[in-house]
């Protein structure tokens, strides 16, 4: 019928030149700060640089969720941002440079791996699973696997810009379908190893839960900020109309409440049930400094971001929406700092100046990921077959 | 069988005219119920009987009649609270969080699913009731300032239940009364009845299908829609909390919250499955209630089975993760001690058949999605069974362990839950139209201006 009429109204463009370079100001300062922190405070920094790389992990293996959500539910609305996810999904081939430095002072950061470990009565018993090379295997493996998966699912939705085929959607289909329960082992598995056990005696079933939540929250504000930014200067397919926008936000919306139910659920049950093994972990939290650092957490994730997406035109307007996205973001990883560092300084104090380089590291790694791998690229789907539903798309 | 995605799939098949629509779905409510319905009904009604005469033996004699005993001082009851609970929760999840995603293949299920809700949510409601041993107290259940001085214990979860349920019974009964509205204009419009056409009148609020009737209707749908997807979240939430919220091994675990929902939504789903599978055929809607909307029901669940089979998984790690002896004994004892039987019933039914969803024709076949519907509902109220039970009947205490054998007032009352519910279903199908006829309409081909070729909008 008319998918042959159909023109898609999309000028291939360069990404704007100032966003790399920023992303490379960013980058570079990031490495400078972070590496004369790592001087300073190298115990500190080494726990930052962990919070960096979460957060920079998170976002690239939450996008390549996003991208599998779109295609196994049959989503129609996102599919002209897919492209976007796609190149925040590339961010997991960066991720691992960044947990270098946890590697090479492995001891530090992972105490449960220390020689003094080998005194205490619970981590022995946790050892056949929290001991170094098994968790080298495990990171690797994840890795390894995610790559495979971005690489089949990026290598079709790309091929389809030239030959439109529409056996490649219903290949990424079944590869989506593949992915999303390996997702849920892989991340799991990441969140657990690189943040639960940061505190080796403390555990909690929602963990992983947890980190997903605040990780797709991340995938999508990330997405959000992009895509508004890019279509105001006409970078995008021409006729993307408010109800696009409005599902981004409502996203948003949904998963900051997400967030603030997975948060609330695992509080209220360890501060209520109050048992020794597990309600140090907030009692740690809810001390010092740390006591003004959590509640600044309540307010900043679940708070604002609710007051600034709450009502029908705020989801609607692009500025709401990247002041939105970009507070978000910078509140996921105000989450992740939370989660790390008052396991190691737990008296404080909760805030250092060396730990402002690794948000701007992150960021920097982002930008200029993004910049490098957009390149030359079609910025939106063209040849997929629910693109032109999607642009007829309507509330 | 290859899909054009460039197409906008059907959601109504075969283009039935407006007419037709209004006929096919108002048609047992005009028509006299054959005998097969009579016979459904009896065989509920002496269900329910039978749960009725259980229970006033139980009034009667005292709780002694049940299978509870000191450890295991929730039994039967308790399980059954939780997975009628748990049914009710796929009706709002359709007519709710389906309705703020847009979801317009949830119109031809959206109004029988939400009337199982109902229905479940009041077969739920009697078992706290008759759980206190004297359900002639129950009142105090409600704070109210009261000459004794009586008040409940605010800190208590079985409190919050309180709340948490009636609020989402009344939420949902006006959910469905109000998308009711515009279907009672349309019965009352066709009927010539005097005495229905009376009744009809007066539940109709006088609507006559106008452009201002159809403007509130919209914003008052959308709005009890946002009210009522929390609920959804909250009431299994807090039925989770009446057990996480303890210190007993089995019991506390952060994750039960989103476990407990995703597991009500599963049996939910299962169960409006099942029930619409007969619906269809009996009414003659297979073209309203599609084979793609039964699939798609299939996918829900093979998803919310998956992120129960999560919650198994990742219970079981951080038990043994823990370092906590009394964790492990928990579930180990779960999985292989002297109720290792129902563990393994619920393990099969919840995570391992709902796997061959995977498979596209499997989830297009009626009979086999009947009997993995089944399976699920049958592990659903299993895993309610195994969370209650084994984690009573192995206390901190070894000298007070005890195995928990439900007796057949049990049973009967449970068999008189499940009558009383499939009764109120089936008196439900021939009095009011079990699919929204004025939602139907909005979702068929043509309906919508981006269904013809070219039709453009102003932006």
């Amino acid at each position: 019928m008319s998918t042959q009429e159909f023109q898609v109204n999309y000028e291939k463009k360069g990404l704007p030149s100032t966003w790399l370079r920023n992303g490379l100001i960013f980058l570079v300062l990031g490495i400078g700060l972070s590496a004369a922190a790592y001087f300073i405070e190298p115990q500190r920094a080494l726990i930052n640089g962990v919070v960096a790389y979460m957060f920079v992990f998170g976002c690239g293996i939450a996008s390549l969720f996003l991208i599998a959500l779109e295609y196994i539910v049959g989503a129609v609305w996102s599919v002209p941002f897919r492209r976007i996810s796609e190149f925040l999904a590339a961010l997991l081939f960066i991720a691992p440079v960044l947990a270098l430095p946890a590697f090479f002072n492995f001891h530090q950061v992972f105490h449960w791996s220390a020689p003094e470990a080998a005194s205490d009565a619970i981590l022995k018993a946790k050892a056949p699973y929290l001991n170094v090379s098994f968790f080298v295997i495990r990171f690797i493996g994840i890795f390894i696997i995610s790559w495979l998966f971005y690489f089949f699912i990026i290598r079709n939705s790309r091929k389809q810009d030239v030959s439109r085929e529409q056996f490649l959607t219903k290949r990424n289909i079944t590869l989506s379908g593949a992915f999303i329960p390996v997702f849920a082992i892989l991340i799991s598995i990441m969140s657990l190893d690189w943040l639960m056990s940061l505190e080796p005696h403390w555990f909690s079933t929602i963990f992983c839960v947890y980190y997903f939540a605040g990780s797709l929250l991340a995938a999508i504000a990330a997405l959000t900020f992009i895509v508004v930014s890019l279509n105001e200067r006409g970078y995008l397919i021409k006729g993307l109309t408010e109800d696009h926008y409005y599902s981004l936000g409502g996203l948003m919306f949904a998963f900051t409440n997400f967030w603030a139910y997975i948060a609330f659920s695992q509080f209220l049950l360890i501060w209520y049930a109050n048992l020794p093994e597990e309600n140090f972990w907030f009692i740690n939290r809810m001390n010092d400094t740390w006591s003004y650092i959590s509640v600044g957490l309540i307010v900043l994730k679940f708070v604002m971001p609710y007051a600034l997406l709450a009502s029908q035109p705020s989801k609607m307007n692009p500025g709401r929406l990247k002041l939105a996205a970009f507070w978000i973001l910078g509140a996921q990883y105000y989450d992740l700092f939370w989660l790390a560092i008052p396991n190691y300084y737990k008296t404080g104090p909760a805030l250092h100046w060396t730990d402002f380089g690794f948000p701007l590291l992150a960021i920097g790694v982002i930008m200029t990921v993004f910049c490098i791998v957009a390149r030359g690229k079609n910025l939106v789907p063209i040849g997929d077959p629910k693109l032109k539903r999607s642009m007829d798309f309507h509330l | 069988m290859s899909i054009d995605y460039s197409l906008e799939p059907s959601i109504i098949e075969g283009k039935p005219g407006l007419a037709s629509i209004d006929s096919t779905i108002a048609a047992p409510m005009e028509t006299r119920p054959n005998k097969n319905f009579y016979m459904a009904l009896s065989v509920t009604l002496t269900m329910l009987g039978i749960g009725a005469v259980c229970l006033g033996y139980s009034f009667y004699y005292g709780m002694g009649l049940w299978g509870n005993n000191n450890p295991v001082g929730w039994g039967f009851d308790i399980v059954n609270f939780v997975f009628w609970i748990g049914i009710g929760h796929a009706g709002t999840l359709i007519s709710a969080i389906l309705f703020l995603f847009r979801q317009k293949w949830r119109t031809g299920i959206s109004r029988f699913a939400e009337g199982m809700t109902i229905f479940a949510v009041m077969t739920a409601g009697i078992f706290p009731l008759i759980h206190v041993g004297r359900p002639w107290l129950d009142g105090y259940l409600m704070p109210y300032p009261n000459q004794h001085g009586l008040w409940v214990n605010f800190t208590s979860p079985l409190v919050w239940d309180v709340f948490a349920v009636s609020t989402y019974f009344i939420v949902s009964a006006i959910f469905w009364y109000i998308g009711l509205i515009p279907d009672l204009a349309t019965l009352r419009d066709r009927t010539v009845d005097k005495i229905r056409k009376t009744i009809y009148s007066i539940f109709s609020l006088g609507w006559r299908h106008s452009n201002r009737h159809w403007h509130h209707y919209e914003m008052s749908y959308i709005i009890l829609a946002g009210f009522a997807t929390p609920l959804v979240l909250s009431v299994h939430t807090i039925v989770s909390f009446d057990f996480a919220v303890s210190i007993l091994p089995g019991w506390h675990s952060t994750i039960f919250p989103p476990y407990f929902v995703a597991g009500a939504v599963f049996s939910g789903f299962a169960m409006v499955q099942n029930a619409l599978i007969f619906v269809r055929k009996i009414f003659n809607y297979e073209h309203i209630i599609t084979l793609d909307t039964l699939e798609k029901m299939n996918k829900i669940m093979i998803a919310t089975g998956s992120m129960v089979g999560y919650a198994y998984a990742m219970e079981f790690f951080i038990a043994w993760y823990s370092g906590s002896p009394l964790e492990t004994f928990v579930f180990v004892n779960r999985a292989f001690g002297d109720y290792a039987w129902a563990y393994w019933i619920m393990v099969s039914c919840n995570v391992i058949f709902p796997q061959l969803f995977w498979f596209k024709k499997i989830r297009r076949s009626i009979p086999l999605m009947f009997v993995v519907g089944v399976f699920v509902n049958i592990g659903m109220w299993f895993e309610r069974f195994v969370i209650v039970v084994t984690s009573l009947s192995r206390d901190f205490l070894p000298s007070s362990w005890a195995y928990y054998k439900p007796t057949l007032y049990d049973i009967g009352i449970l068999i008189g839950s499940f009558g009383l519910f499939f009764s109120l279903l089936l008196i439900f199908t021939r009095t009011l139209p079990v699919v929204s006829i004025a939602e139907v309409k909005a979702v068929s081909d043509g309906a919508q201006p981006t269904h013809h070729a070219g039709g453009s909008h102003a932006e």
